[in-house]
């Protein structure tokens, strides 16, 4: 073989197609980042503080192919696993586009049966003013690559009960993003159905203590699941050390989180937060022992 | 340099390269959606790590090592279901193999270990000197030389065109 088969290569891979979305996608993402990293740069890592949380990519996935297939699955949904408690969960409003390549599907969650009804409100205004935004920003985005020429926009937006026991409300809100490529966030509130407030995480603890007794455990979970298949990888120390990346150094005090029916405290990272795109969105659960002396009570948490 | 300038010039080289950066990317997962993915994951890593760009005209290396090593994070995330994969493909699927004139030396450089691809087509599908080459991918320029000359010689193909000597 000679050079100029090497020249042919070249051409080949000259003519790797540009898809339409790269423009779109780059912009986006220059876009996200740079208003991210002034804000960054003044309060230090904001995507970390967001009150968002995450959950695994399969259930994602699942969920959001259930909703979309079926609108009975989407009843079933919202309404089985709280039939039994006064607190429910209900679509209350609900935004489509169907324009060829361009697809929204966003549903406004609503919780009724709260007797605090100043919660109640704050929490459903809260929903609604997200999904607003969301739906707005979609349809800028959408003229913006319709007047560039088109291409592919997707959002799909909903919510799932992730917990419902007597004692605890756990509502997580996904948004996934479709561009080409996709991503996912999830926010979570919990609510104390017996009480009625709202579940922060410092609220949980005595002090500020658990901040690093927490970080130290998901380091640890991040290193033992790298060692197990290295193909997990996590930007931690001893995982990542290209000093290409920020690495994990510590969760936000107002990190995302819910308790899961087992009454396990579970600590939530959203796409590219702690890990490559690929490895999709985070989920810790903690282990009660490590925290149990710092807990304000065994309430919530067992 | 004010971080907004920087951020600013940044974003202009991206936008000016980003059919480069989208086609190595591409090299190395050889699907749209994921390369897509790398490019949008690069950018956010780029504006994250601002600071381990030391000086501003060394922008073109740095971005293309984010894109190397997000590339090459992606395949070891992906490794296990490539092995499953290939053997379904070359099962089922022959008509990608038609469209390749010189397939046999095609599948030659798919087949190297990517640390050797990576220097092929940076030398000669992006022109890239040796010297930044091994900015890159973080190598003294001689290890970039030896695999160059190795990667060649898997690949048998032999330098005589001046246009295409090794060392520039």
């Amino acid at each position: 073989m000679k050079n100029n088969s090497l020249e042919k290569l070249k051409k080949e891979y000259m003519d790797i197609p540009i898809p339409q979305e790269l423009d779109f996608v780059v912009k986006k993402a220059l876009k996200e980042s740079r208003s991210n990293s002034t804000t960054m740069a003044a309060k230090g890592r904001l995507r970390k503080a967001a009150v968002v949380a995450a959950s695994t990519a399969a259930c994602v996935a699942v969920l959001t192919i259930g909703v979309n297939m079926s609108p009975a699955f989407a009843k079933t949904l919202s309404k089985v696993p709280i039939v039994s408690s006064i607190v429910k969960v209900l679509t209350f409003r609900e935004y489509t586009v169907d324009d060829g390549t361009f697809n929204a599907n966003i549903k406004v969650p609503e919780i009724s049966g709260l007797k605090d009804g100043k919660l109640q409100s704050s929490l459903n205004e809260k929903y609604l003013k997200e999904n607003e935004k969301l739906y707005e920003q979609f349809i800028a985005d959408m003229e913006d690559m319709k007047q560039n020429g088109g291409g592919h926009l997707g959002v799909d937006s909903g919510y799932v009960v992730k917990t419902d026991t007597d004692r605890i409300l756990s509502i997580g809100r996904y948004v996934v993003n479709i561009v080409g490529s996709s991503s996912t966030t999830f926010k979570y509130d919990t609510i104390d159905k017996k009480n009625e407030v709202l579940i922060t995480l410092p609220s949980l603890f005595k002090d500020d203590s658990y901040v690093d007794i927490i970080s130290e455990n998901i380091k640890e979970q991040m290193k033992s699941r790298h060692e197990a298949d290295d193909s997990m990888i996590y930007w931690v120390e001893g995982v990542e050390d290209e000093g290409l990346v920020e690495l994990f150094e510590k969760i936000s005090k107002e990190q995302n989180f819910y308790i899961n029916s087992d009454g396990k405290l579970v600590i939530c990272f959203d796409k590219y937060d702690v890990a490559p795109g690929c490895m999709g969105i985070q989920e810790f659960v903690i282990p009660t022992e490590i925290i149990s002396d710092i807990l304000v009570s065994n309430e919530y948490i067992k | 340099m004010s971080k907004t300038d920087l951020e600013e010039q940044i974003a202009e080289h991206v936008i000016e390269f980003k059919d480069r950066y989208y086609r190595l990317a591409y090299s190395y997962v050889r699907n749209a959606d994921d390369a897509l993915d790398i490019i949008q994951e690069s950018i956010y890593k780029a504006f994250s790590s601002l600071d381990s760009l030391k000086n501003p005209s060394y922008i073109k290396t740095w971005f293309y090592r984010i894109v190397v090593n997000t590339s090459l994070d992606f395949l070891r995330k992906r490794k296990k279901e490539i092995v499953v994969s290939e053997v379904f493909l070359s099962a089922n699927d022959e008509s990608e193999y038609d469209s390749y004139e010189d397939f046999d030396l095609k599948a030659a450089l798919d087949d190297l270990p990517p640390n050797y691809r990576s220097i092929i087509i940076l030398r000669y599908f992006e022109d890239l000197k040796l010297q930044e080459i091994a900015e890159i991918l973080n190598e003294n320029v001689n290890t970039v030389k030896t695999r160059l000359y190795a990667g060649l010689k898997k690949l048998r193909i032999k330098m005589n065109d001046e246009n295409w000597e090794v060392s520039k």
